[in-house]
């Protein structure tokens, strides 16, 4: 089949506008009258707000208000659970906004912002996984569950006994990785504005609009169709901007003014308004006969959800599914587990839980065929997924599973032992 | 209020600065030059790139202030649709562009060492661009990108 399209280059029509700095970003965006609104976030992991004294920031000229939970018609939201507070009254972690000063000018907002006090009772934290799965520790949402233990994937094919006694070679190792942030490069901006008809307009850089705007409307009190959501260039998100971070707090101070509202992070900003890449501390169990191929896999994932749910449960899923890796393995054992803790909340970012799994999974391919005394490619030869091969799922690929012609592209490093040698 | 006297994309300009006001503010606030971008605000990610007497620099490490007597190029002043500048429509053509936010300041890193140096070598070129970061990671085209230019600018 001759095509004009297929195989053929494509130039984005959003590029030409790029190159000559003529696109839009939201920090780009300006309305005549607009006010500067800066949050106030905690500098705790875990707090009940007592109090807030805004009087003092109130006194400075040019602040216009100072709004807190209460100013609040609804105040949560979240993708999968409303469990994150508009404005926290009860803190889970660093970053929690608590309340939002609206001013003339940034410059004012930013001072304003110094001199509201916020009455803190400090509580105890937890920033360790496995410590915050036992039972002696307090849930943080127990109305969500009834301990910190936010979802639990189980996958088991054959049977384990059989495996491991087929099993000439184990390696059983521990592994980690840590919270990674997407570091887009625009930082979170807004421009929120009541409209001619009443409406709450609210422009932004996000990657889900349509849920943005239920959030605003359902936290801000209002119909679907009173809040409209353009998105403007969105400068990067890698899944950092499927979660609500500025929109409802402009849309609230909009609403409240009645002026046009601009916010803009600072980068520093920026690292505490949005999700992270799950740590995941992984144990790995994985037995092959002395040829080198594979018979058992046990494995549990423990994924640090942080304070709020946000993608967690799709994201450790996904970090089950993918726990064995492209290899066939007959006999599996596998647990992925996403769980609260006071660390940042985590989220969707790039392979959304795919991601950690593979340190895991190759690292005990390499560790294996180093024991048995193969070379790193050969062992991927002999288990690697093929047309008709069934995952741990019991999925059965029928597919295209094109991995033989992968790996010959990648032989030679491989057969060298990768970089180290 | 310091009184500052500049040229920006050939224009002169005398603004009144704050003492404490960035290159970045002047040029997008008073200026309306909103292609050029603010990352970081300290330095580390170039989106903030402009050329300032013929060197790029971070507009947002700049006071306004310091810019007195200085000659600036901002994105504004690089090509436009009718005659595109050779590293504009290699990046389009390339696909080096991918969110944007980096594209400005890369264009001027890119134009500025094309301006001194027709026939860069690739490692010329990773150092003219390592001050700005890309985190699409669109890093290939975007040097692939600069080598096209280089090539059609030595023509």
């Amino acid at each position: 089949m001759k095509s004009s399209v297929i195989g053929s280059r494509v130039v984005r029509e959003d590029a030409w506008g790029k190159v000559f700095g003529q696109t839009k970003f939201p920090a780009d965006v300006n309305l005549p009258g607009q006010i500067y609104a800066v949050v106030i976030r905690s500098p705790h992991p875990h707090a009940k707000v007592l109090g807030i004294n805004s009087e003092k920031a109130m006194s400075l000229e040019g602040v216009v208000t100072v709004l807190t939970a209460k100013d609040v018609p609804n105040n949560s939201h979240g993708v999968l659970f409303r469990d994150q507070p508009v404005l926290a009254e009860y803190v889970r972690m660093v970053g929690d906004p608590v309340a939002v000063v609206g001013a003339e000018t940034e410059e004012i907002a930013r001072a304003a912002a110094k001199l509201v006090v916020v009455e803190y009772e400090v509580l105890p934290a937890v920033f360790d996984p496995e410590e915050a799965m036992t039972p002696a520790v307090l849930p943080l949402h127990p109305n969500l569950r009834p301990t910190n233990v936010l979802y639990h994937m189980p996958i088991r094919r054959g049977n384990m006994e059989e495996g491991w006694a087929k099993a000439d070679i184990v390696i059983e190792k521990e592994y980690s990785t840590q919270h990674v942030d997407h570091a887009f490069l625009q930082p979170e901006a807004v421009l929120a504005y009541v409209d001619e008809r009443g409406h709450m307009v609210v422009q932004t850089a996000t990657q889900y609009a349509h849920y943005d705007r239920g959030e605003i409307a359902h936290a801000l009190g209002l119909r679907f169709s009173q809040v409209q959501v353009k998105t403007l260039a969105v400068g990067g998100a890698f899944g950092g901007r499927e979660d609500i971070s500025l929109q409802i707090i402009a849309a609230l101070m909009a609403r409240y003014t009645l002026r046009p509202v601009k916010m803009e992070n600072t980068r520093e900003e920026s690292f505490y308004s949005h999700s992270k890449r799950h740590p995941m501390k992984m144990y790995y169990k994985t037995g092959a006969t002395k040829d080198g191929k594979l018979v058992a896999l046990e494995a549990k994932i423990i994924g640090d959800a942080g304070a709020y749910a946000s993608w967690s449960i799709n994201v450790l899923r996904k970090s089950a599914v993918h726990a064995s890796g492209p290899y066939v393995i007959p006999n599996v054992s596998i647990d992925s587990y996403a769980v609260f803790t006071n660390n940042p909340y985590a989220g969707a970012m790039r392979g959304f839980g795919a991601a950690q799994t593979v340190l895991a999974y190759e690292s005990q391919m390499d560790l294996l065929a180093r024991k048995i005394g193969i070379s790193p490619l050969e062992i991927r030869l002999r288990n690697h997924f093929k047309v008709g091969s069934t995952t741990a799922t019991g999925q059965v690929l029928t597919g295209s599973v094109p991995l033989d012609q992968c790996l010959a592209k990648i032989a030679p490093y491989l057969e060298r032992g990768g970089d180290s040698q | 209020m310091i009184e500052i006297n500049l040229v920006v994309n050939e224009k002169p300009y005398t603004l009144n600065v704050e003492p404490s006001e960035r290159l970045i503010d002047a040029l997008r606030n008073r200026l309306g030059l909103l292609g050029t971008k603010e990352g970081c605000g300290e330095g580390e990610c170039g989106a903030c790139t402009v050329i300032m007497d013929g060197k790029t620099v971070n507009s947002c490490l700049v006071l306004a202030a310091q810019a007195n007597g200085s000659v600036i190029t901002t994105i504004e002043g690089v090509g436009n649709r009718r005659s595109p500048h050779p590293v504009q429509k290699a990046f389009v053509e390339v696909g080096a562009v991918q969110c944007g936010f980096c594209t400005p300041g890369m264009v001027l890193s890119a134009k500025n060492l094309l301006d001194r140096n027709l026939k860069p070598s690739e490692t010329e070129i990773g150092i003219a661009m390592s001050g700005n970061l890309c985190r699409c990671t669109g890093y290939d085209k975007i040097l692939r990108a600069v080598k096209i230019a280089a090539e059609e600018g030595a023509k």
